[in-house]
């Protein structure tokens, strides 16, 4: 809505434009018929929601600027009704210079002309002391009906589109002239396909047969996903009515959809696979080093990543107007930068390293007060984890308060990509991207750098390393703390999926052990392959399930309970995928990939 | 281990109420509050509470009933399903409560609605429920299936919606609910394969289960808005969800992620009220739908004094562990305010504290003010009430764009609606 050009415009401009166009309206109207400033404020007069769609839709096709420019103010918010001493009511928009006490000069909606009282002297009025006028989603959508005829010549292409299919699926015959007179003109090939795809939709209401075939042709050829329960009804028709062609021509073109939809899921299911697969990934990788290298029995992994999730809420509120956390019977005011617009949407990327950087001295924290003094007790340091997992929860809950706390996803995270009808979300395009890096970034850390050597070192052999002259001691604080800031990092890019919690690791925690016991504990490249492994194996259960389900109510005794396949498939892929791990480790108990070490403990 | 301590809490806490009870037992009369006040529901079910200590004080400020003080007896349910019926056996058999507000959750109403019929005890139970129960011991403020689901359905249909998909938690409510309006969009003219979600049919064809589901905690929405989105492509459709809590924040990123929006393909929720935008992004819900029979922000002079007493209240009281920055009020919170005044109501008609009594009174037909316009009880313990459908605003609040007046509320509907 606020990219609409028109409303960007500075308020005097924006009086001088309707005055114009008012002026130039009344010359072009005869008395007779209502103008169509007239009918919008009569709409927003009536307290009947049928009269006010019938009359905002009588606005339709009719050429007047001043239509888009008072439907927008009415969508938001800015069209206000002004109740006179006498109880009558007049729709007003204001303009101009705000005086001291926030009062402008308002335009009657009606005639234009500037409101006077009954002196005829112009009143000033206040937006805080006037009701603006009503609109529920029906109205919105009507007056959407009217601005998209007008959007057809819209600058932005994503506009047009919209449009565009908003006049197609409603399969409104009236407006075919202007969707063909867009398409000889248009240049840009995804809204000729959109317009292509709205006619023919559209022309499948046509009492013609010959059109309707060639609309199916069409529809056929472009594979259009939205077409499907047109085509099923004009299917339907074509049956009742007996005609063999019309209904063969209505069946192919629904096979080509068929077809395109299994395509589309497919690489949709192949997409969301992969992008589970990060997750579980960027979940994992902290724990594949604590307990994969360092054979650390983490349970507090969890809320290293929620320490993660939380520094990217206090990011995001510091670049805002800040916050006040009660820490323990005080009160700890966090000063905020104030920042709006572009600079604020920055705030996830300065959030990544910081949630690194705190979940990291968190594990060393950890690692010195704690996990130093059990690296030779496995079952003391579970324990031992599992109590300072609670400790931080309740931690969090005491800081931050028990209810979730909202972290909003910045512009460049929220959107998607849209290629060939398959949806990539941003959010997922990113996690799978910063997966990649990450992974990357590790490989070089382990493989490529002195630290990267003496954590092998230590990790294989700490004695051996130790009498090397390595300082082992040292070593472990680092490699637990880059383990720790690996989970911190996960919770950011949590924080944009799921929700931020107290509770948000223990969500976690089982999936990050299982992603890395699959790999096989102490392989790196074994954690990387179990998580897309899994993520995969879930996504592809939870998409096919329900197209097996009908098929098993043969099953004796369970039939019916199989069919649950369909409604709970998410459940069922998890169940399914854990069912399958078990079976896994009974064959390979080690993992997909075993480290094997000389080392004589082992 | 923490069942066993917050019961042993729990316990500490009925002594100290029992304690308080008997210093003054001649003018006081004990009123049980059963509610978690610790473990998942807690984030709810603590509003509830607050809500009925601030209605106990509002009642006492001006004389109390029949001339005695309200003596609240608080226990913890502490999520524990089973707990709840020992608390509420406590409740009747040691504190002898007059009358008992509580529960949230159905099962824990189902848990705990043995205890009250056998001991012959009243229940007021405030949150929107699935129905198919109606029992003599329960007051039903809260709203059956008719006084929220099917009236969103009723404006769906008139904005011109023609496709439903049904989506929520697994368990009692949603399951019921989902059914009861399966029943009732057939009975509308809205052909079978214009409902989503999938369906699970017995040995004979018949459905007994209509909707997609997942769990409590689920985070992986992507497969489910891929299917919606493919579902809505073809317009006019829209979501009807009975997810629970905080799964509708991963539910509601996708689905915005996706480029579903309100103005595409609505989504209506029968479990977020302006409560449960304190731990909800409203940013990302704005123009979704939500259907109660009250909103914060009704406009009326009653809503306005209701609302600006109880946050009066909130700044004097000296509850501990009161939360009192951000509070709102909502349907589950007005519900419990009007029941207290209808029992009371109830026994002032009675002229007793009998539940026999203040049962016969409940049942002829008694009305009150409440904020959410007037509401008026029926003979099968449940009540007429008016309900609104409002849009989510970006400050968690709601815009009212329906009203229904007077519904009256039907607990009876599995079969009632027919198929055209």
């Amino acid at each position: 809505m606020s990219d609409s050009p028109v409303h960007r415009l500075p308020p005097t401009i924006l009086f001088i434009v309707v005055a114009a166009l008012g002026a130039c309206v009344a010359c072009a109207q005869g008395a007779a018929a209502p103008t169509p400033r007239q009918l919008i404020a009569e709409a927003a007069l009536t307290d009947d929601a049928a009269k006010k769609r019938e009359l905002i839709g009588r606005l339709m096709g009719q050429g007047d600027p001043a239509i888009a420019l008072l439907l927008e103010a009415w969508r938001t918010d800015v069209l206000f009704v002004y109740t006179a001493p006498d109880g009558a009511k007049v729709p007003v928009l204001l303009s101009g210079e705000k005086d001291a006490a926030g009062k402008q000069p308002a335009t009657r909606v009606d005639t234009n002309a500037l409101l006077t009282d009954a002196a005829s002297a112009p009143l000033r009025l206040a937006a805080t002391d006037l009701t603006a006028a009503e609109h529920t989603s029906s109205l919105r959508r009507a007056m959407k009906a009217v601005l998209d005829l007008a959007d057809l010549a819209a600058p932005e292409p994503a506009k047009r589109t919209k449009a565009i299919l908003t006049i197609g699926l409603a399969q409104d015959v009236e407006k075919l002239p202007a969707l063909k007179a867009r398409l000889a003109i248009e240049t840009d090939e995804s809204v000729k396909r959109a317009l292509r795809e709205s006619i023919a939709i559209a022309q499948l209401k046509d009492p013609s047969n010959e059109t309707k075939l060639a609309a199916l042709g069409e529809l056929k050829e472009l594979r259009s996903l939205a077409s499907t329960d047109f085509i099923t009804r004009a299917l339907k028709e074509a049956e009742e009515a007996k005609d063999p062609v019309l209904a063969g021509g209505a069946r192919a073109a629904l096979r080509a959809v068929e077809s395109h939809r299994s395509f589309v899921d497919f690489f949709g299911t192949l997409f969301r696979g992969v992008s589970l697969g990060s997750i579980l990934l960027v979940a994992a990788l902290g724990l594949a080093i604590t307990f994969g290298l360092m054979r650390v029995i983490n349970m507090a992994h969890g809320e290293m990543i929620a320490v993660g999730a939380y520094t990217t809420y206090l990011v995001q509120n510091i670049f805002a107007t800040g916050i006040t956390i009660p820490f323990f019977g005080f009160s700890l005011p966090i000063f905020g930068l104030n920042l709006t617009g572009a600079a604020y949407q920055w705030y996830f990327i300065a959030a990544l390293p910081l949630s690194f950087i705190t979940a990291a001295l968190v594990g060393i924290g950890l690692e010195r007060s704690v996990i130093r003094f059990l690296y030779r007790r496995p079952l003391e340091s579970l324990l031992a984890t599992w109590g300072v997992s609670l400790v931080m929860q309740q931690g969090l809950r005491l800081m931050f308060g028990a209810n979730n706390v909202q972290v909003s996803s910045p512009v460049y995270l929220s959107g998607n990509w849209l290629v060939n009808d398959i949806i990539l979300g941003w959010n997922r395009v990113f996690v799978i991207g910063f997966a990649i890096l990450i992974v990357f970034g590790m490989w070089l850390v382990l493989t490529k750098t002195p630290l990267g050597l003496l954590i092998r070192a230590s990790m294989q052999n700490r004695t051996m390393a130790s009498c090397m002259g390595v300082r082992t001691e040292r070593v472990n604080m680092l490699t637990f703390g880059l383990g720790s800031g690996l989970a911190g990092l996960a919770g950011a890019f949590l924080s944009q999926i799921g929700n931020v919690g107290p509770s948000l690791g223990q969500g976690y925690i089982i999936d990050s052990f299982m992603v890395v016991v699959v790999g096989g504990v102490g392989s790196i490249g074994g954690t990387i392959l179990s998580a897309f492994g899994i993520g995969g194996i879930d996504q592809v259960l939870q998409q096919y399930l329900p197209y097996i389900a009908p098929g098993l109510t043969w099953v004796p005794g369970i039939g019916s309970f199989l069919q649950n396949l369909a409604q709970d498939a998410a459940v069922f892929g998890k169940i399914l995928v854990l069912a399958g791990i078990i079976l896994f480790l009974q064959w390979k108990p080690a993992g997909l990939f075993v480290t094997r070490s000389r080392n004589l403990e082992d | 281990m923490i069942t066993k301590l917050t019961s042993l809490l729990g316990a500490g806490a009925i002594a100290l109420g029992a304690a308080l009870g008997t210093a003054h037992a001649a003018d006081t009369v004990k009123v049980g509050v059963l509610h978690s006040l610790s473990g998942t529901m807690a984030i709810s079910e603590t509003s509830l509470r607050d809500i009925l200590l601030f209605t106990f004080d509002e009642i006492n400020a001006k004389g109390g009933v029949l001339g005695k003080k309200i003596q609240p007896v608080v226990v913890d349910g502490a999520s524990n399903w089973p707990l709840f019926a020992e608390k509420a056996k406590q409740l009747l058999e040691q504190d002898k409560v007059a009358v008992t507000f509580g529960c949230w959750t159905s099962v824990s109403r189902k848990s705990v609605l043995p205890v009250y019929e056998k001991n012959n005890g009243l229940l007021f139970y405030p949150v929107q429920y699935e129905g198919e129960e109606e029992s003599k011991n329960v007051a039903y403020t809260a709203e059956a299936v008719n006084q929220q689901a099917t009236p969103a359905v009723d404006y769906y249909l008139a904005e011109g919606k023609k496709k439903f998909y049904l989506l929520g938690s697994d368990y009692v409510y949603p399951q019921t609910t989902n059914l009861v309006l399966l029943e009732y969009l057939l009975s509308k003219g809205v052909k079978l394969e214009n409902i989503g979600g999938g369906f699970r049919k017995d040995g004979s064809g018949k459905i007994i289960s209509a909707g997609k589901y997942t769990p409590f905690g689920h985070m992986d929405y992507q497969q489910i808005i891929a299917e919606i989105k493919q579902f809505a492509a073809s317009g006019d459709a829209c979501v009807i969800s009975t997810l629970n809590g905080d799964t509708n924040v991963p539910f509601f990123k996708e689905y915005a992620a996706a480029g579903l929006t309100a103005e595409t393909c609505p989504v209506v929720s029968f479990s977020i009220s302006e409560d449960e935008f304190r731990g909800l992004p409203a940013k990302q819900l704005v123009g979704q739908l939500g259907c109660w029979t009250y909103f914060q922000s009704i406009d009326t002079p009653a809503n306005k004094k209701f609302v600006a007493d109880f946050q009066a209240w909130l700044k004097k009281s000296n509850v501990p562990g009161l939360v009192k920055e951000g509070r709102v009020t909502c349907s589950p919170m007005v519900l419990s305010y009007v029941g207290v005044y209808l029992w009371k109501a109830a026994v002032e008609k009675a002229g007793s504290f009998d539940v026999d009594k203040v049962r016969a009174a409940y049942q002829s037909g008694l009305s009150f003010d409440g904020p959410g316009g007037r509401v008026t009880t029926q003979k099968n313990m449940h009540v007429t009430k008016n309900v609104f459908i409002g849009e989510t605003k970006a400050d968690g609040q709601f815009k009212i764009v329906k009203s229904f007046q007077n519904v009256y509320g039907e607990p009876w509907l599995k079969g009632k609606f027919q198929a055209k």
